[in-house]
């Protein structure tokens, strides 16, 4: 008996699942919409024929297929949206709404009647307004469903959308982005804000790092041809405001930009879809070649390098996105009021080439400007050459080491977070007071090699440095510095460098080292992270040739007190084992001559081929 | 007013419904236990089932359903798969679109993707519920041994299907899962790179992969899981029915026939030594056909047994069995749509990536080490599984929950399903961006 109430309970579960699946296959909200607006049509009708037409139709899909734009698309959205091109129904609630006339779009009225410049048979809608033009509920369709990478621009937001930049997401004027897919004049009147985002593209220096075909050629960050394609504008506009925000591991710089400025930046790079429906395949080739031909044919004629010429290029490709000079401050590298007491021309030169040359871990990118535009630039930057007469420490502290070290010493300036390696923690008393005083001095007189720490010798008499030293043990060390018992390290590596001993030292760096300085010994091992300060690049040549063996045994052998460097004498490694080590950490860092004379061969080398001979 | 002559001219047209019925469905509706017995017997549909059945097998608490469950999803699949066939292209251009086009415009597009993807999700883990089953009721051992084999095979043929249906939307989910999937694949010993590239015929997913899947997943798959249920479904027959205590044999049906009932025949060949007791016997004897059949079967009317007509009892069994399933199917699909994410984009992965649930105990496993995870404890567990019957053939505690005699197995075993659930659930729900810990609430 309870297997056939069982039976007759679970079949009528079934009857009514169908009941509920077939109702809600026949009896669509779009019918309801095309009866709602054929009724409303016969009463506005005026003829017996315009009637008995209506009479004859019936609710079916109504859909538009456009091939003449891209790969061929398919909008259904007329079977809700019936009444888009019906005039009479322009003052109706959606969807049974005239999709409205406007010069702007460059419809025109004659006769007194409206004739749409871009009829819906030929564009469809979804070529304007994005969505899925397939889609027949308006959830899909509209495109508010989470996955759905082309919601309506301007009218919908998706629910997992930041709620704090959602409200700014919104507005027809992102719709710009698509009209640029076919008006690509630069000064298109329907494109304002693509334009003015085009324009921040430059000001911001943002083609410094990303490339987009056509426009700009930098290669740090990623390839923006196609971003517009890869991204909804809440991604464009979050990364925009925090770059670590999709991506933790992001260095791109904060830039700080008004609401206006990112919505013009999303717009732009919403714009950014690789293949403009205006132009052929054909076309765009062609377009290139003469791009090209024009950028060869525009190198020769840079004018001489002037120092005026230089000032004028630094406004034009802004530098001061990110440098300061003088009153301006990007706020993301380093101060350039002073360069010309602090670098001289070979350096600028060959760091304007290859900044990796000069500072290994610089994030400054490669810009490709003219060798002639260089020079004008250095001979600008060489006027920067006069000192300021600072009085005190504080005011030398406040004025040029705050913006790296920080306000409060603590390594932590306007800058630090993209200065690799980092600027040194003053504070922190166990390393200050663990070094001696004549090490600090001569890192102000001759800065860091390989770092962002330049040389002050210029730039500071010997007084000042020392004083400045002394504001910065007194404000920030607080400790005084005690008397330093020097290690026993040998002065010169008592160990000869050989191929066996290098070995050797390549197996105790495996063994003991990798966790930290990683495997490349660069100083990104797996436990990098959670150092702070990082451990060592150790490829850093500049860095590590100016390094003398007697402070490598001393790091080494009784560790670096502030650091998570540890005191390896603790953990069994004898003098002639760190010497083995040095040998090998010496020799990854070979003593090269400077860059600067081969790269200009190289890259000449490297356009003409298309290809670096080195990687060949 | 008929007339003999009419009536011979008209009886074979006023005949005509009757006698095709007869020629189709030989029996009436059967009112004696011989008609009932050939009911079952005539019909080829009926025939897979014994003409008479135990009554433990009937028992809703001993089996749950869970066998006939996942045949019925099977049958449910290939149904609505057929369906879907007609709208589906394995090409990575189309297939997206034509996912959209199911979810808008098909009539029933949507709810016949529901229960594809509803369905193949319970059939994985209503198989693994019926091999739990087994194996707590100690079904696997003798005469049972190959057909647990079988099982186990089917399960991971069950798997596989799943895995190859995941890729087809490709979407994001289905990408990324499948790169995972493969990627675990990838790292077995000496053939774990080949295999991956036979799978993907291809260094990455792409199209490629996604003929080999579809290939794989609507014909190759299916063919090899119908041949291995329909031989599961034959040794269950040749093994003598269900498993059940054996004291459920020695029990007569009813009173009447206890003062008959003498030595049960029905532990014939299920001890070799019985069998041998009994060779010298059978050798002098001539036999037929009937002969050479051995096992102990369920025979009508020669076992004084606690065995009842198929017909309707069992037929009504499944018919309830199926029906809960189809309500199950229909419920769920009713109330959840199938996920389909944004389109493929290679470029831009999914963090985490995860495979499909079933995989992500794998998943997780591979976390800490990607070659015992991904491959080494998978196929120890399999081996181990496939040697179950071997290793613990002991006939003892067959046919009950969780028997004592059984302890240490059913507690070996439990911890198996429990630690590989626990996996599952950490890696569906524990696992954040960069599978580092997350909390889901």
């Amino acid at each position: 008996m309870s297997t056939r109430l069982t039976l007759a309970v679970v079949s009528f579960i079934v009857l009514i699942v169908h009941g509920i699946v077939f109702y809600d296959q026949f009896f669509n909200r779009w019918e309801k919409h095309q009866t709602a607006y054929f009724e409303q049509a016969r009463s506005l009708a005026k003829t017996d024929a315009e009637r008995k037409a209506l009479d004859d139709r019936s609710p079916r899909i109504e859909q538009t297929i456009v091939t003449q734009f891209g790969e061929s698309r398919v909008d259904r959205c007329a079977t809700c949206h019936i009444a888009s091109d019906d005039p009479r129904f322009q003052g109706h609630a959606e969807p049974l709404r005239t999709h409205p006339y406007s010069e702007a779009l460059g419809d025109v009225q004659r006769n007194g009647r409206w004739e749409r410049r871009h009829k819906f048979t030929d564009f469809g809608c979804t070529i304007c307004h994005d969505g899925q033009g397939r889609g027949l509920e308006s959830f899909y369709a509209h495109g508010e469903d989470v996955f759905w990478p082309l919601p309506m621009l301007g009218y919908v937001t998706q629910d997992n959308w930041h709620s704090e930049f959602k409200s700014k997401l919104s507005g027809k004027e992102y719709m710009q982005a698509n009209c640029a897919q076919c008006h690509t004049e630069d000064n298109f009147a329907g494109t304002a804000l693509v334009q003015q985002g085009r324009k921040l593209f430059f000001e911001k220096a943002c083609y410094g790092c990303h490339r987009i075909e056509g426009l700009s050629n930098g290669t740090l960050g990623p390839d923006l041809t196609e971003v517009g394609k890869k991204f909804k504008i809440n991604y464009l506009w979050e990364h925009s405001v925090n770059p670590r925000a999709f991506q933790p591991t992001s260095f791109m710089p904060k830039f700080d930009l008004t609401d206006d400025e990112l919505k013009a930046v999303t717009i732009f790079l919403k714009s950014r879809r690789g293949i403009n429906f205006a132009e052929t395949s054909l076309g765009q080739y062609r377009a290139r070649l003469q791009q090209t031909k024009a950028e060869e044919s525009a190198k020769p004629q840079s004018t001489a390098p002037t120092p005026a010429r230089g000032e004028q290029l630094i406004a034009e490709r802004s530098c001061t996105a990110c440098h300061k000079l003088g009153d301006k401050d990007g706020h993301i590298a380093p101060d350039l009021s002073y360069e010309g007491l602090i670098r001289d021309e070979d350096w600028m030169m060959a760091h304007f080439r290859e900044p990796k040359s000069r500072v290994p871990d610089s994030i400054m990118p490669v810009f490709g400007f003219a060798d002639a535009d260089f020079q004008s630039i250095s001979a600008y930057l060489k006027t920067r050459n006069t000192s300021a007469n600072f009085k005190s420490g504080e005011e030398i502290y406040k004025n040029l080491c705050a913006r790296c070290h920080g306000e409060k010493g603590d390594g932590k300036g306007v800058t630090y977070l993209y200065l690799d390696p980092a600027p040194r923690d003053l504070t922190k008393a166990a390393f200050m007071n663990s070094k001696p005083e004549d090490r600090f001095l001569q890192s102000l007189k001759s800065g860091v090699p390989g770092t962002s720490m330049p040389p002050w010798e210029r730039v500071l008499t010997e007084d000042q440095r020392r004083s400045v030293l002394t504001y910065v043990f007194q404000t920030f060390v607080k400790e005084p510095h005690p008397e330093l018992k020097p290690h026993k390290v040998p002065d010169q590596n008592p160990v000869a460098s050989s191929a066996d001993s290098i070995h050797r030292g390549e197996l105790i760096f495996l063994d003991r080292c990798t966790g930290c300085h990683g495997r490349k010994a660069d100083g990104k091992g797996p436990n990098s992270l959670d150092i702070r300060p990082r451990p060592r690049n150790l490829r850093n040549s500049h860095f590590i040739n100016t390094v003398p063996d007697h402070r490598l045994f001393d790091s080494i052998l009784y560790g670096v007190q502030g650091t998570a460097m540890p005191s390896w004498i603790d953990y069994g490694l004898t003098q002639n084992d760190v010497g083995d080590l040095i040998n090998f950490i010496r020799s990854m860092n070979p003593q090269v001559s400077p860059p600067s004379e081969k790269s200009p061969a190289l890259t000449s080398q490297v356009k003409q081929e298309g290809i670096c001979p080195e990687c060949k | 007013m008929s007339t003999p002559t009419k009536s011979s001219l008209w009886t074979p047209l006023v005949k005509l419904p009757e006698n095709v019925w007869r020629s189709i469905f030989r029996n009436p509706l059967p009112s004696s236990d011989l008609g009932r017995a050939s009911t079952s017997f005539t019909n080829f549909f009926l025939h897979v089932h014994p003409v008479k059945v135990h009554r433990n097998s009937l028992k809703a608490t001993y089996t749950l359903g869970l066998g006939l469950m996942s045949f019925f999803l099977f049958f449910i699949l290939v149904v609505t798969g057929i369906l879907l066939m007609f709208y589906y292209v394995p090409s990575t251009t189309q297939a997206y679109d034509r996912m959209l086009d199911l979810r808008g415009t098909v009539a029933f597009g949507i709810f016949l993707r529901n229960m594809h993807r509803w369905s193949a999700h319970g059939m994985v883990a209503v198989v693994f519920l019926h091999m739990c089953r087994v194996f707590l009721t100690g079904s696997y051992k003798p005469p049972r041994e190959f057909n647990w084999v079988l099982g186990v095979l089917l399960l991971l043929v069950t798997l596989f299907m799943s895995f190859t249906g995941y890729l087809l939307p490709w979407d994001q989910l289905a990408f990324w899962a499948i790169t995972v999937g493969t990627s675990i694949a990838s790292y077995a010993p000496l053939v774990g790179k080949q295999v991956k590239f036979i799978l993907l015929g291809d260094s990455t997913v792409g199209q490629e992969a996604l003929l080999r899947f579809y290939v794989l997943h609507v014909a190759v798959l299916p063919v090899v899981l119908t041949a291995l249920a329909s031989i599961h479904f034959w040794r269950i027959r040749k093994d003598g029915g269900l498993s059940r205590p054996e004291e459920e044999d020695a029990l007569p049906s009813d009173a009447a026939t206890v003062a008959v009932v003498q030595a049960p025949a029905v532990v014939m060949a299920t001890s070799p030594a019985a069998a041998a007791a009994a060779e010298p016997v059978l050798q002098k004897r001539h036999y037929g056909i009937q002969g050479l059949v051995r096992g102990p079967f369920t025979k009508v009317g020669n076992v004084p047994d606690r065995s009842t007509f198929a017909w309707p009892n069992l037929f009504m069994a499944e018919l309830v069995v199926f029906l809960i399933t189809v309500a199950g199917v229909l419920l769920v699909s009713l109330f959840f749509n199938a996920p389909l994410e944004e389109p493929v984009n290679v470029m831009h992965p999914p963090n985490p990536a995860k495979a499909p649930w079933y995989f992500l105990g794998l998943q997780e496993q591979v976390s800490y080490s990607a070659f015992w995870g991904g491959v080494g404890i998978p196929t120890i567990e399999v081996v181990l599984l496939l040697l179950v019957p071997y290793i613990d053939g002991k006939v003892a505690g067959v046919g009950r929950w969780f028997a004592r005699e059984r302890l240490l197995a059913n507690f070996l075993f439990m911890t198996f399903v429990v630690v590989n659930i626990i996996l599952i659930i950490i890696g569906t729900f524990f696992r954040g961006p960069n599978w580092e810990f997350v909390s889901p609430w």
